[in-house]
């Protein structure tokens, strides 16, 4: 249930066996199935979710209907609504699964009772915000100055298993392009 | 919420487990109904499809796998079976809120099997120590829930547990089934409310209320 939450945590803190076991009794074990949602925007998100199995987005909703997405989470990683997490406010996003999925949620309380608890927890946070930091500058820049074939290939590089997994109309809303402008840039670059 | 929450109810063909799924697959939740007899549950569900189209429910074999889907776990069974139910799903609940609904009487029904000062919500809580354990529906009797409002009065449904965020969202939920939730406090509450179904029984068993009849608090 636990298995690769643990294994990331201990990756980038060393916690010992009793602050594990401290935290082991905050999570929240979430099986959800593909096409649930985890979130719907105008709720108060409620969780971080690490997603243990599975693959979930973070969408908004333009104004005819468009789906926005802003972030994919395939295993290992961590999902969430931040803004409205933390501070409270109904969140922005969207949140469901693209396939049956394991999470392992942190709910409010349980994050602010870590961050008293166990010190080290606070330092997971730390290096998780500042990672999602850097993965947001480099997109920024990447957006702004990166041609579509390289921003494609750069995508690829960072989520090897993505095109397996998510159909091409879900990348294209993510990369901010046309299902159609998608095909021919994977064209451009095949062809080369 | 906009979020449908997601609720397993275990023991969901008895008496008391039908009713509340029932009731609840009015409101905006994904039942998963766990019962031992498959010919039963398949019923079930097919009356609550059959009486309301929207009705988001399925039946579910495994305990444990109900409970790890869930937001919210009901334990629909009686006091002797909440062990079993706990020792199941002790590791999907973790962190969630389950629900007690049981009376622990005894065999004559003329009292309690738990030890005075103690409860079987409290009980259920140290079985399932990192679970949000709220006593709720145990001073509702399954008729009720058919006919919440008797002789012009919404019955009142009263809740308890440690928890302010799962009481509140077992309120939601005993409002949704019909009712008029009063939160009467913490979970040792539970004392009180699980003597209370004591003698409503009692009573309705000396003046024959028929199983219908209910609690209803006059104040100001």
């Amino acid at each position: 249930m636990y298995e690769l939450f643990f294994q990331k945590l201990i990756e980038k803190v060393n916690f010992s066996d009793e602050e594990l076991n401290i935290i082991k009794t905050y999570l929240t074990p979430k099986k959800l199935r593909k096409k649930q949602y985890l979130l719907q925007e105008g709720d108060v998100c409620k969780f971080i979710a690490f997603v243990e199995k599975g693959v979930l987005r973070a969408y908004t909703i333009g104004e005819k209907g468009a789906e926005h997405i802003i972030q994919f989470a395939l295993e290992g990683w961590l999902i969430s609504d931040l803004y409205s997490f933390l501070m409270s406010e109904p969140a922005t996003y969207n949140i469901d699964a693209l396939e049956d999925s394991e999470l392992v949620l942190i709910s409010k309380p349980a994050h602010e009772d870590l961050l008293k608890k166990v010190p080290k927890y606070e330092t997971y946070i730390r290096l998780q915000l500042t990672g999602a930091y850097f993965a947001m500058q480099k997109r920024l820049t990447s957006i702004l100055s990166l041609s579509l074939e390289e921003r494609y290939i750069n995508l690829t590089n960072i989520y090897p298993d993505i095109i397996q997994r998510v159909p091409q109309h879900m990348i294209a809303s993510y990369m901010g392009l046309t299902p159609e402008t998608l095909s021919r840039v994977r064209k451009k670059i095949t062809g080369k | 919420m906009q979020t449908k929450q997601t609720i397993a109810i275990i023991g969901a063909t008895g008496n008391m487990g039908s009713a509340i799924s029932k009731s609840l697959a009015k409101g905006n939740y994904r039942l998963l109904l766990k019962a031992n007899d498959k010919e039963e549950l398949q019923a079930l569900v097919q009356e609550i499809n059959n009486s309301n189209s929207s009705a988001d429910v399925e039946g579910i074999e495994c305990p444990r796998d109900a409970g790890w889907e869930a937001d919210i776990i009901i334990a629909a069974v009686p006091y002797e079976a909440e062990k079993e139910v706990a020792e199941k799903i002790r590791e999907v609940a973790n962190q969630k809120i389950v629900i007690s609904i049981a009376n622990p009487l005894n065999e004559t029904y003329n009292g309690l099997t738990t030890d005075p000062g103690m409860s079987a919500a409290e009980e259920l809580q140290k079985l399932l120590p990192n679970s949000k354990v709220v006593k709720a529906f145990n001073t509702t009797f399954a008729a009720h829930f058919a006919t919440p409002v008797i002789d012009g009065q919404r019955a009142d449904a009263f809740i308890a547990g440690n928890d302010a965020n799962a009481v509140e969202t077992v309120s939601e939920l005993v409002s949704t089934a019909g009712f008029n939730p009063i939160v009467a406090g913490d979970l040792a509450v539970s004392r009180t409310l699980e003597n209370m179904q004591l003698l409503l029984i009692q009573l309705g068993m000396k003046y024959h209320y028929n199983w219908l009849a209910g609690w209803k608090i006059l104040h100001n």
